[in-house]
């Protein structure tokens, strides 16, 4: 069970090691955390710092190695594969670099993708996904495909499809990484709305400083741990 | 459920982009679906001519005696009127009568032929020339005189090989002597109205046919018989009359009097060469089967090689490792299905298109073939069973899940973070 009143995120001293010949990476380096509900925040540093690491064990992707993981009250920790799976389609979107879109399914079909995972019937997932679209200014694109798309609008698709199924956190890594900077505005201006209309919560890993400007809160990471964490005002 | 959708939909359209890709492996598939219904309808076709070659020199597809006459062949062990007429009752309800060609009742009795010129040991058997001439081949194998006649009496058709050795030609006098009912010695004496030539050695020296009329009085067994041959159009129907005419011959059966025996118990020797054949044509279809198995796993493992990143979207999606593999599985699955049908529906249709009058392989033997006894004929006639359409749907089925599991289990495996990575 979910708790709508638990935060969206919630670490325990995470660590996530990886062992590379002889050594040891600490990916992730003793990281607690807490990200509450309609937050939107930006997880910054130098490559290599952990923030895609991060990141993924957040959503389920992998298993950190020591410490512990709530995702809306939920214990990661104790999960099996088919769980994690379960739970990444029900509180958890994703926004990758690029390449986010499944090239044979349409802009529409990618959209309502999780929602058909979920079984939320079509009138709903075409509600749902026409109206997104409509805000974000992606009317009339819904039977392309990724292929015939820009970009920015694939970006776009894939922030639609995160915030469509209603997740408790959508995690976004790079999401600006390969759009211009006028496609980079566009889309950091329809998430940001998207926060502060329907309080859809937002963690971004980036080296963008136009994300972080964005951001009201920033977490900077060193070498897998947190080296400040500052809310704006 | 609204899963399997939505995976059904991306297998599908999948398979659609890689339409190179997909149409050679499904020519494969198609190629292989053909090259299985042609040869396995020559097979069978081929089967069932040894089968009714077979079963007409010999005692028929299923017969119907006394259970120790194939052992002893003594007039004793002869049929009682009551199972015979049982039988023929069974044989005369619609149902039977659709299946069966022909019934052919006749008492085999052996005894010793002879003439001036000496004597030979014989089979003796006594027939209804009109169903034996339908039922067995030899009658169309005279090289002399003729066949028995339904007014025939002291009439006998013999075999090339004791017609010499008993110095015989046509209207010679010979004098059959066998056992008769009352366990005496008796004897009768035949005139030859035919000589006949079957190739078989063993037949042509010793097998004698008669009338049974004239039998019946001679060996005092009166309308008796030693068996009830019967032939059916397919042979795959024995099993059924043979359930059917045990149930119907309960009685006779229970108290000893008769058994209902199919060609397989009855020719054993013939069963065996038919299941021979048969495994080294299956041999022959798995070794090209497992080639385009190959083939297709490894077409469907490229694919799944060039499609990580997607992968590891559908997973951060949310899809279960094990969905994962379902969409790969169902590519696998749909292509081979849909090859499966065509490949086995167009091999049928042209099998049948330019062979379904026979194929003629007497150019390939130089002389007559002959075969545990059963002299064969080089035109073969390719035989579609729906039981073989099945049979090869199913096995191709096989061989495509099988060839997509590894590929499945790849994409159920990838590491999710590795492949979203991008600096690679
Ligand atoms: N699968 C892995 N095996 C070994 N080391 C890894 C693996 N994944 C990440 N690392 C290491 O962990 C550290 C953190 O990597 P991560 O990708 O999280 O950094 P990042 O902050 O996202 O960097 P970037 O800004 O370049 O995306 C790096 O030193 C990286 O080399
Ligand atoms: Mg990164």
């Amino acid at each position: 069970m979910t708790d709508p009143t638990s935060p969206a995120v919630r670490t325990e001293h995470v660590w996530k090691t990886f062992h590379q010949e002889a050594e040891e990476i600490h990916a992730v380096h003793d990281v607690t955390i807490e990200i509450a509900r309609g937050e939107f925040t930006a997880l910054a540093g130098p490559s290599g710092s952990g923030k895609t690491t991060l990141l993924n064990v957040i959503g389920g992707l992998t298993r950190p190695s020591k410490g512990r993981v709530w995702v809306a009250g939920r214990d990661l920790t104790e999960m099996s594969n088919p769980e994690l799976a379960r739970l990444r389609l029900e509180q958890v979107g994703f926004v990758f670099q690029a390449y986010n879109l499944l090239p044979v399914l349409t802009a529409m079909e990618n959209a309502e993708f999780p929602m058909l995972l979920q079984g939320i019937d079509a009138d709903e997932r075409a509600a749902r996904v026409g109206e997104l679209f409509k805000r974000i200014g992606l009317d009339g694109m819904e039977g392309r495909r990724p292929g015939k798309l820009s970009g920015g609008q694939q970006q776009r698709v894939a922030v639609v499809r995160s915030v469509a199924s209603k997740p408790a956190l959508v995690l976004a890594d790079e999401p600006t990484a390969n759009l211009d900077s006028a496609a980079s505005d566009a889309l950091l201006d329809v998430m940001r709305e998207l926060n502060e209309d329907l309080g859809v919560t937002f963690v971004f890993a980036t080296h963008d400083t136009r994300v972080m400007e964005r951001c009201r809160r920033l977490v900077r990471m060193v070498d897998g741990a947190i080296e400040s964490d500052k809310v704006r005002s | 459920m609204a899963h399997l959708g939505v995976l059904a939909t991306l297998a599908f359209r999948n398979l659609r982009r890689q339409l190179r890709r997909t149409i050679l492996t499904a020519s494969a598939m198609i190629i292989g679906g053909g090259t299985l219904m042609f040869s396995l309808s020559l097979g069978d076709g081929t089967h069932e001519e040894w089968i009714d070659s077979g079963v007409r020199m010999g005692s028929g597809h299923v017969t119907i005696e006394h259970p120790r006459f194939r052992s002893g062949r003594k007039l004793e062990d002869r049929l009682p009127a009551a199972a015979r007429d049982a039988a023929e009752a069974v044989l005369r309800s619609p149902v039977v009568a659709e299946q069966v060609t022909i019934a052919s009742a006749k008492l085999t009795v052996t005894g010793m032929a002879s003439s001036a010129a000496g004597a030979r040991p014989a089979q003796i058997m006594a027939v209804d020339p009109v169903t034996e001439a339908a039922f067995g081949t030899i009658d169309d194998q005279t090289v002399e005189g003729r066949y028995l006649e339904p007014d025939d009496r002291l009439a006998a058709y013999v075999g090339v090989t004791l017609a010499e050795a008993l110095g015989l030609r046509l209207d010679s006098r010979l004098v059959l002597t066998a056992q008769d009912a009352q366990k005496e010695i008796a004897g009768q004496l035949v005139r030859v109205v035919g000589i006949y030539r079957s190739g078989v050695p063993e037949i042509d020296q010793s097998l004698i046919h008669m009338p049974l009329t004239t039998a019946g009085e001679w060996l005092g067994s009166g309308e008796d018989v030693t068996n009830i041959g019967i032939l059916v159009a397919d042979s795959a129907a024995v099993s059924g009359l043979v359930r059917t005419l045990r149930t119907e011959l309960r009685e006779p059966i229970a108290e000893g009097d008769a058994a209902v025996i199919g060609w397989r118990e009855a020719m054993p020797e013939l069963a065996a060469a038919v299941a021979i054949d048969d495994f080294g044509n299956y041999l022959v279809y798995g070794i090209l089967f497992v080639i385009i198995g190959f083939g297709i796993v490894n077409t469907v493992l490229m694919s799944v090689m060039h499609r990580h990143r997607e992968f590891g979207v559908l997973q951060a999606l949310g899809l279960t490792p094990g969905q994962t593999g379902a969409v790969v599985l169902f590519e696998g699955l749909s292509l081979t299905a849909v090859s499966a049908v065509v490949g086995i529906a167009l091999g049928a249709f042209l099998t049948w298109y330019f062979f379904g009058d026979g194929l003629d392989f007497s150019g390939m033997m130089d002389e007559e073939m002959t075969f545990s006894g059963v002299v064969i004929d080089p035109v073969i006639i390719p035989l579609f069973r729906p039981s073989r359409f099945a049979q090869s749907i199913t096995f191709i089925l096989f061989v495509g899940t099988v060839a997509s599991i590894y590929p499945a289990i790849r994409a159920a495996r990838i590491d999710v973070t590795e492949s979203m990575k991008f600096d690679r």
